[in-house]
Formats: structure tokens, sequence, C-alpha cells
């Protein structure tokens, strides 16, 4: 059994940001969205700490701060914006918030 | 003095404003205004002519400039302004009169007299103008003031179709006038006439006889000359006293004052067929007029003679007696025009003289008024037009024989159609019941009348005139006086009108219903009716030729401009926009997809998968 490599990482981090892809696309409930970019963000930062750590660098790291700070804000914002359209029409699902288009 | 022009200029152009702005339903005031306006500028003229400067003067100012290039306004006052700043400011001023009386029921006089307002304006301007491109602009506005008032009664067809008529035809010679003054500034780096006068008489081949027969064009159109004749008689529709004052007196005789203004420039071939062109013109007419039955369409058919003799003096180098022609012209054509007004207003707008008659019992004042206008133009001795014409005459005779007998032939028909006119109108018995009803009208008419008819019978004794206005008279007829055959011309002159007289005394003596000429000569009838074809010539070039053409290049513009380059580009965006609103269906999630695979798109081309 070797050792765990950059590679793994890098892999773990491609496999997270595709499983927020795809929960991104094909999820209509918004609620389930939010959460799916979530999970892209932290595979993103999983990457970003490989990176940093074969360098041996901080940057890396520092940057993964500021990422978790914009996610956290996103969050707050995003589920703030799902609470009032939820009061506006009893529904969370994408499809129902369509009003431009008609 | 320079106040006192602008004034003179710009007084009828205010009463103008005022009327059409101000006035439209105050008819009474409205003709105030305009006849008051029309009086003062003859004040004023006469102030100008008689109490201004002894010699010519000019002055001007910049109008605009552009880039390097200016357009000056300005005037100049020499011998021939004066005798027509006379002509315009008193013969306009009697007509204004006139209109009061012949326009007095009339429902619609603040749109006349607010015309009449203008047309003063743009003739005034046109005889003060000291360059070419002043002069085009009132020519135009002449132009257009004609149209406003012959399409008087817009109301019917005749006299719509005639104001078009009379402003598409002059727009013909304005076009070749305008050639005429770009093709001048080419050659000679100038449009003010002073300047030009000199650069001629220093350079003389700077001018071409193509650069004079296009400014001529604009004489041609203005004047009814041969090929644009046609529209003269037609713009008949319009108001008689307009009749007398635009297309009678002074705004065709506008054109053979822009000859004398420019005639430095003039080259020989270029005045021998300005002679030949006005020779024929007077022959042509004086058959035409011969067989019309109305009464207007005779006098404008004579107008149309009377022109051509102008021409012809001019063309024979003799410009002083085209403008002493001119004069006396303006008198006796514009009394005959206004009795002929006076007559239709008695008979309530009956217009066919066949249906007049007898008429010199009813309304004596018309009737002896009218017979002196009709011995002056005729030539009868010691009348005005006797004088001017056979100066004409004479100067021919020595100068140039076959212009001389064309002319001589047209003095005979002159003087038989006028006569025919005259016995058919006021003597024998009345035709019509209108006719045997007519009563004199109001002396605002008569006064005109009276005051023209002196001057037609002595306006012809040029040796009475005032110096200032007879300068540019003197010394053509000065060198006329001196030409041999003198005695010889009295005689052939006083034959013409003895033939003239004594052929319509025959065919015209007895009252008939019927045109006798038409009874005893029938083919000449006819061929004189037909006018030579000119109305049928040009209907066949614009129905035939012009409306095809005109279709061909609509449906050309159609299809290439406003088909493919205006609505093909504007559909291209339709397309274009059409495909990509199937893209916008208001689903984040699509909206997502896009954007990922745009992201892929992008990763791709950095990683060079689409070639460097």
């Amino acid at each position: 059994m070797n050792a765990i490599t950059p590679t793994h990482f890098l892999i773990l981090s491609f496999l997270l940001v595709g499983i927020g892809l795809m929960g991104l696309l094909v999820r209509r409930n918004l609620l389930y969205t939010l959460m799916s970019l979530e999970i892209m963000l932290n595979g993103i930062n999983v990457a970003l700490l490989a990176f940093s750590r074969v360098g041996n660098s901080l940057d890396g790291g520092i940057l993964v701060f500021f990422i978790m700070t914009v996610a956290a804000s996103e969050v707050a914002v995003g589920l703030a914006l799902l609470v009032a359209l939820y009061k506006g029409r009893k529904s969370v699902m994408s499809d129902d918030a369509c009003l431009l288009r008609n | 003095m320079i106040e006192i022009t602008l004034g003179i200029l710009f007084l009828p152009l205010l009463s103008a404003a005022i009327i059409l702005l101000f006035l439209r339903d105050k008819a009474d005031l409205a003709a105030k205004v305009s006849v008051g306006a029309a009086g003062g500028v003859l004040l004023a003229s006469l102030w100008l002519i008689f109490a201004g400067h002894e010699e010519s003067f000019t002055w001007n100012t910049r109008w605009f400039s552009l880039g390097g290039w200016e357009l000056r306004f300005g005037f100049l006052i020499d011998g021939p302004a004066r005798l027509l700043l006379f002509i315009v400011s008193f013969v306009g001023f009697l007509i204004h009169v006139f209109s009061l009386g012949y326009m007095a029921d009339d429902s619609a006089r603040p749109r006349y007299f607010g015309g009449l307002s203008i047309f003063m304006f743009s003739m005034l301007g046109i005889t003060l103008a000291d360059n070419l491109i002043m002069i085009f602009v009132f020519w135009e506005l002449v132009g257009f003031s004609s149209y406003l008032l012959i399409a008087h009664y817009f109301e019917t067809e005749e006299a719509s179709q005639a104001s078009r008529k009379a402003f598409i035809v002059n727009r013909v010679g304005d076009f070749g006038f305008l050639i005429g003054i770009v093709l001048t500034y080419w050659n000679f780096g100038t449009v003010n006439l002073n300047e030009l006068a000199d650069l001629a008489d220093f350079s003389p081949d700077l001018a071409s006889t193509v650069l004079c027969l296009a400014l001529a064009c604009g004489f041609v159109g203005k004047s009814a000359q041969f090929p644009l004749h046609v529209w003269l008689p037609d713009a008949m529709a319009g108001p008689t006293p307009v009749s007398a004052l635009i297309h009678a007196a002074t705004m065709v005789a506008a054109g053979i004052y822009l000859l004398v203004r420019i005639d430095f420039l003039f080259t020989e071939q270029a005045l021998a067929a300005i002679a030949l062109l006005g020779a024929a013109m007077g022959l042509y007419a004086g058959f035409c007029a011969l067989v019309q039955r109305d009464v207007k369409k005779i006098l404008a058919y004579s107008t149309l003679s009377q022109l051509g003799y102008m021409a012809a003096a001019f063309g024979l180098g003799a410009p002083g007696l085209a403008l002493f022609h001119l004069t006396t012209h303006a008198f006796f054509k514009a009394l005959m025009f206004l009795g002929s007004g006076s007559v239709i207003h008695a008979c309530h707008h009956e217009q066919d003289v066949f249906n007049y008659g007898g008429l010199r019992k009813r309304m004596p004042v018309t009737a002896y008024t009218f017979l002196v206008g009709v011995l002056a133009i005729s030539g009868i001795n010691f009348t005005s037009g006797y004088f001017s014409k056979d100066a004409i005459l004479l100067w021919a005779y020595n100068f140039n024989p076959p212009v001389f007998l064309l002319l001589y032939s047209g003095a005979i028909l002159t003087s038989l159609y006028m006569f025919r006119l005259y016995f058919l109108t006021f003597e024998g018995e009345p035709r019509s019941r209108q006719a045997s009803e007519a009563r004199e009208n109001s002396s605002f008419m008569t006064f005109p009348l009276v005051v023209l008819g002196i001057l037609s019978l002595f306006g012809g004794y040029h040796s009475f005139f005032p110096e200032r206005l007879a300068s540019c008279l003197s010394p053509d007829l000065i060198s006329a006086s001196v030409l041999p055959h003198h005695l010889w011309m009295i005689v052939l002159g006083t034959s013409a009108w003895v033939v003239g007289l004594s052929l319509a005394r025959m065919l015209y003596g007895q009252s008939s219903p019927k045109d006798s000429l038409e009874l005893r000569f029938p083919g000449f009838f006819e061929i004189c009716r037909t006018k030579l074809f000119f109305d049928e010539i040009y209907e066949f070039y614009v129905k035939r030729i012009q409306d095809p053409l005109a279709r061909f290049l609509e449906v050309m513009e159609l299809l290439f401009i406003s088909g493919l380059m205006v609505r093909g580009s504007a559909g291209l965006a339709a397309l274009v926009s059409m495909l990509f609103k199937t893209l916008y269906l208001g689903k984040i999630h699509l909206y997502a997809l896009w954007f990922v695979l745009g992201a892929l798109g992008f990763l791709a081309y950095a990683a060079g998968m689409f070639g460097r």
C-alpha cells in the first residue's frame, strides 16, 4: 500500500467538484442547489490545500480561508433569498421561479 | 439710402407675415395691410428713384459663409433696376387696389393678399439683387408665390393642376439656370454682377456660349419661352389680378430683366439663338391666340408673343429696346388683364368671349380703356406700343431680315387677334344672359384702368420720361432713331395694324355665336387649335418615357436599397435574435449548463484543442 500522494487529493477534489456540478444541474430544489455549490467550493479547497502542502507555501491555505469566508456569507445570503422566495410562493423549487420568462 | 432700400424689400414680407400669422380671419384688415404695404413700397421706391443718388450705387454685406466661401446679400441700383423698380411698385400698387374690388366677395381674401405681399417681396428681391445667387433665391420665391396664387381656387381641378404645372415646368428651367450659375462661378470665381462685368470686360474669353445658354434657361422657364411656354396659358386659372401682375407685367418680364442684367456675358451665337427663339415665339403664340375662346388665354398667348419681341430685341443687341418694350408692355398688358378682370367680374366669371358682346354700352370705362390697350399693343401710331414695337421692328429690319419677317408677321397677327377680342367682347349684341345683365364695376376697379390707360397712350414718349428712369433706355433708342429706312418702317408698321384691323372687322364685325374663322378656314383653324401638339408631346414624354423609367428605378430601389440593404441588414439581426431567443427559457439549470459548457469550451481552447 503506497502513501497518500497529491494525486489522491486531486482525484478527491475532482470527484467533489463533479458531484457538486451534477447536483447543481440535476436538482430542482434550490436548497440542494446551494448545498451542491458548497460541495464544489470545498472540493476546490481540498485541491488548494494539497498544492499548498506540495509547494511548501502558505498561499493556498490563506486562499482557503478567504474561500470559506465567502462561502459562509454566500450561504447566508442564499438562504435568506430562499426564505423570501418561500414566503412569496410557498415553494423552493427552481422551476417555480421563472416569472421573467413570461 | 440703404435703410430705404431694405425697407422697400422687407415691408411686403412684414405685411405677408402679419396677414398670414394674425389676420387669417380678418379679411378687410388683411386687405388694408397689404394695400398699405404696396403703397408704402411705391412711395419709398419713388423716393429712391428720384431723390436718391444720381448714379448707380451698390451695397452688400455678408449673408453667411461656408468655410472660405462667402455669400453676400446686397443691392445694385442702376438704370434697369430703377426702371423695373418703378414698374413693379407702380403696377403692383394699382393691381393691389384693383384687387380690393375684384376680390371683394371672395371668402379667402387674407390668403390672397398674403400671397400678393409675398410676391411683391420676392419680385423686389430680384429687382434689387446684386449677385446671381441672390437673384436665384428670389427667382425661386417668385416661382413659389406664383404657385401659391395660381392655386387660389384650389378647389377646382383646373387651378390645382395648373399651379403644379407652372411650378414643375419652372423647375426645369431653373435647373439650367442653377447650372449656369455654377459654371459662372467656376469660370469667373464670383457671382457679383459688378465684378462679373469688370471681368468679362477684361477677358472676354471667360464667357462661353454654353454658359450663356445655361443662364438663359432661367429666362426660358420664367418668361415661358419655347419650349417651356406650356405653363403660362394654364396659369390663367388663377385670379385675374394675379394674371395681370405676375403673368403679364412683372414676373414673366423678370426673365428679360435677368438677361439685361447679365448681357455682358453673352456671346454672338447665344444672342443669335435667343433672337431667333424670341421671334419664333412671337409668331407661334400669335397663331395660338387667334383661336382661343377664353379671354384670359388670348391675353396669355399675347403675353408670350410680346415676350418673344423683347427676347428678339435683346438677341439683336438692343437690351434698351427690350426694356422699353417691357415697360410699355407692362402698362398695356396689365391694363388689358385688369380690363378682362373687370369684364369677368361683371359677367359672373364667364370667360368665353363668344358669350360676351355689346359690353361697350354697359361698361363704358372698361370698354374704352380696354380699347386703348388694344390700340397700344397693335401698334397704332403714336400710342406706347407703336414706339416700342416699331423700334424693335426697325432694328430687326436693319440687322436681321429673317427675324424681322417673323416679327412682322407676328405684328399683323397681334392686331388681328386683339381686335377680334375687342369686337367679340364689346361690340355687337350680348350673346348670353350674363353679358346682357353686366354693369360697370366700382371705382376701385375703374381707377387703375384709367391710370394704366393714360400710361398706355402716352407711355411711349420716352423723352418725357424722367432722366433717372430713361437712362438705361436712351443709348439704344438714340441708335435706333438714326437707323436708315425710318419712313419705310412707319409705312410697314401702319399697314400691319391696318391689315389686322380690317381682317378682324371682316371676320368678327358681325355678332355671331360661332367663330367665323372656323367656318371659313376650318383646316387652318384646326392647326392653330392644336398649338403644334406641345402639350401632347410632353404628355407622351412623361407617360411613355419618364414614367416607365421612374417605375423601373422604383423597382430597383425597392429591390436593392430598401430590400437588400435596409431590410436585409435588419432581417439579419432579427434572424440572429430569433436563434438566441430559443436559448432563453428562464430555467436556472439550463443557464448553469450553458455556463458549464462555456467554461469547458474555454478550457478546451486554453488546452489548444482548436489549434493555434
